[in-house]
């Protein structure tokens, strides 16, 4: 017997015949927007207040983003790259999401977020450093390509383990508020961390002690092959706020435009009321990872559903109806994206890669003897190698 | 200086660093109010507010994940596991994450805070109330572990957690929390982690161990030495991450013999290392096997589990008895 069909996309399940893109019906199911398929603005949310420079940056790093991610499929096919975790689709909500919040502000970014970091002036070596494992990124080589951070842009590196991160983000925010500092956080995680503990923990949390906090619970459609349907029996991933006493609500996550009105809205009331939780409907066009195979479980019609929701397209023509673009300069651009790719690929494939004797390095403040003794072993064993 | 039990040092180590560190947050179930349902964290709330001493909801894995995020943003958490029992929930976020912070962000973060886990068996608490969890946060570096079984310890290495750069889990005597006062030094001073106590000298034998036991082990050696003539030598470890390597090895090479009692279980305990640690560093000068004394890998029992389970005077005389007489 055919699983209902319902959760929180209302598209997912191999067998389904007639896919509805849910933001066809985003009235229907209470998400908000500011601009609908062609850009245009569907009066729901007012057109949010940014000026034509912002906007351009936005749709610029949006593109960047989605290049990266067209680039990074082909390092790890070709062997470059060890893995890669795509992002395509997903570009609206992490990028619109950063500008929302101000460089003094933290922001713990998941694994499909690059733009986050771009945003806040990392340069593109910086994560094709990161991306092929090198010594001289942040975190010396030791994540997996895609997991990054740098807390010299108040972006804290994810904890692996999807979600685990929630309630590390809201003790942040409630460090802050204890100490009476006047920063915000903003913390984005995937609709499958929803299902973990510490999705409630956080938000059990959040509602009691109102740290100054957005979640963004960016619901992609997808936990790897687990569709939304089987995540959760709840209509919305927003409405598991109310349980909490979180203020919450669902948003386009293909609506750049709608996702920085809500998102700035929430970071503005944080103060005030503590934490919200925005649920962004969006859709996992890509793999879950390079080791993925979405045929043994989703249909191209599925996809197909999404194609013309674009987030890129949508707002490019939301720019070029206030005459911000015009047509001929996105080839420019698009050649301007690969152009800093190649060269940053270049130079981070060039760097080297850590010494294997740097594995004990930061494990603690001091290394214990043990560590030591540990490190003079494989130091030895390696005969001067290392 | 005042005579203090364990569970009032503990209390004013606590209050120390509050008054002295106005990073310093206690957060827990039942810890503000109610002072902890020990009574451990008596009055703080009272003096330091309730935005510093916290009551929780009920959720460990949520109050060792939110004292990271504190930690990650620039405050010293002590985070109490009201029974180390309950500790498993947030095992993946104190080894997962604490202990791996600093690392996995190249050195960039890192999570400075204390993890209370009120452990050990002796109070007829049964399995949850009872069990001694050491064992499972040795496994990989990146937090130290210290047990305090004295009063002026329980003070000493509370300041030192806070103050240490990294997370440290504090795993407190249960059973020695009101039986035991001593006079305590109340300095503001850490101990130094790492480092054992010898609490009797001896030639014949080195016994290791560590917890409450370790008082029963130090009386045991005292009555063989009266009795038989055995001069045990008895180090309480204090500290198992960072262990006190160059304390265990001159022990161990003065006289030939080990013996290691903890009241944890047997399989891949803390002995375990120990064990495989001085044989490959003293081999030569061991006259007998290494003997580990441990409770069984079985859960703890509620009615005869505080006689049975832990290790007693009479096996804890007969494991160092049969190391001495031991023949080849």
């Amino acid at each position: 017997m055919a699983r209902k069909r319902g959760g929180p996309s209302g598209t997912g399940r191999k067998q389904d015949k007639a896919i509805v893109c849910p933001l066809a019906r985003a009235e229907e199911l209470g998400i908000r927007q500011v601009i609908d398929q062609d850009g245009k603005l569907t009066g729901d949310l007012p057109e949010p207040d940014l000026d034509r420079e912002t906007l351009i940056r936005l749709y610029e790093m949006m593109v960047l983003v989605r290049a990266i991610d067209e680039r990074g499929w082909t390092l790890q096919r070709s062997g470059r790259v060890e893995f890669w975790i795509p992002h395509r689709g997903l570009e609206a909500v992490h990028n619109a999401a950063t500008i929302a919040f101000t460089m003094e502000d933290w922001i713990f970014m998941g694994y499909r977020h690059p733009g986050t970091l771009l945003l806040r002036g990392a340069p593109l070596v910086q994560l094709f450093a990161q991306y092929f494992g090198r010594r001289d990124e942040p975190f010396k080589g030791r994540r997996l390509p895609t997991l990054m951070g740098d807390r010299r842009l108040n972006v804290v590196p994810m904890t692996t383990q999807v979600g685990s991160y929630i309630p590390h983000a809201c003790g942040a925010a409630w460090a802050a508020k204890i100490k009476r500092h006047d920063t915000r956080f903003l913390a984005m995680f995937g609709d499958g961390s929803s299902s973990r503990g510490e999705f409630h923990s956080g938000m059990n949390f959040a509602g009691v002690f109102k740290p100054p906090i957005v979640f963004i619970c960016e619901n992609n459609g997808w936990a790897v092959s687990t569709p939304t349907d089987v995540q959760t029996a709840s209509a919305t991933f927003a409405e598991k706020g109310d349980a909490y006493g979180v203020r919450n609500l669902r948003v386009d996550g293909n609506d750049a435009l709608a996702v920085y009105a809500v998102t700035r809205e929430a970071r503005e009331l944080a103060p005030e009321i503590g934490a919200s939780l925005i649920e962004a409907v969006t859709y996992r066009m890509g793999f879950h990872t390079s080791s993925d195979n979405p045929d043994l479980y989703r249909s191209k019609a599925d996809v197909e559903a999404w194609e013309p929701w674009d987030p890129l397209v949508r707002l490019r023509k939301y720019l070029e109806h206030k005459g911000f673009w015009a047509e001929a300069e996105e080839e420019a651009l698009w050649q301007r994206c690969k152009d800093e790719i190649q060269a940053a690929i270049e130079e981070a494939e060039a760097m080297p890669l850590p010494e294997p004797a740097s594995m004990f390095d930061d494990t603690f403040a001091e290394p214990t003897w043990m560590l030591e003794e540990q490190r003079a072993a494989l130091l030895d064993d390696l005969g001067g190698k290392a | 200086m005042p005579n203090l039990t364990v569970l009032e040092s503990l209390n004013a180590a606590m209050a120390h660093e509050l008054e002295h560190d106005p990073d310093v947050v206690l957060m827990g179930e039942d810890v503000g109010q109610a002072g902890g349902i020990f009574r451990t964290s008596q009055g703080l709330q009272q003096r330091f507010g309730s935005a510093r001493v916290i009551d929780t909801p009920l959720d460990e894995k949520g109050i060792v994940a939110h004292a990271i995020g504190m930690a990650l943003y620039g405050l010293k958490p002590i985070a109490e596991i009201q029974f180390s029992g309950f500790i498993h929930d947030a095992f993946e976020h104190i080894m997962f994450c604490a202990a791996r912070y600093r690392w996995a962000s190249g050195g960039q973060y890192s999570c400075p805070m204390v993890i209370r886990a009120p452990s050990f068996g002796g109070i007829k608490g049964g399995l949850w109330h009872s069990q001694s969890v050491e064992a499972y946060f040795v496994h990989h570096g990146g937090i130290k572990i210290l047990v305090p079984s004295t009063p002026q310890d329980a003070y000493g290495m509370t300041i030192a957690a806070v103050r240490d750069p990294d997370p440290v889990l504090l795993v407190e005597p249960v059973p020695l929390y009101r039986a035991l006062s001593a006079e305590v030094e109340l300095d503001g001073q850490p101990i130094e982690i790492g480092k054992a106590s010898v609490l009797r000298q001896g030639d014949d034998c080195t016994v290791l161990t560590y917890g409450p036991i370790r008082h029963w082990v130090a009386e045991v050696a005292d009555e063989l030495a009266a009795e038989r003539g055995y001069q045990a030598e008895v180090i309480d470890l204090r500290s198992l991450i960072p262990y006190d390597i160059e304390c265990i090895l001159s022990s161990v090479r003065k006289t030939g013999r080990v013996v290691i009692v903890h009241e944890a279980p047997l399989s891949l305990g803390y002995g375990a290392e120990l064990a495989a640690v001085i044989q490959d560093k003293a081999f030569g000068y061991l006259h007998t096997p290494i003997q580990r004394l441990a409770a069984p890998d079985v859960p703890y029992h509620f009615s005869i589990g505080d006689e049975y389970y832990r290790p007693s005077r009479d096996r804890i005389r007969a494991a160092i008895e049969r190391t001495m007489e031991y023949e080849i």
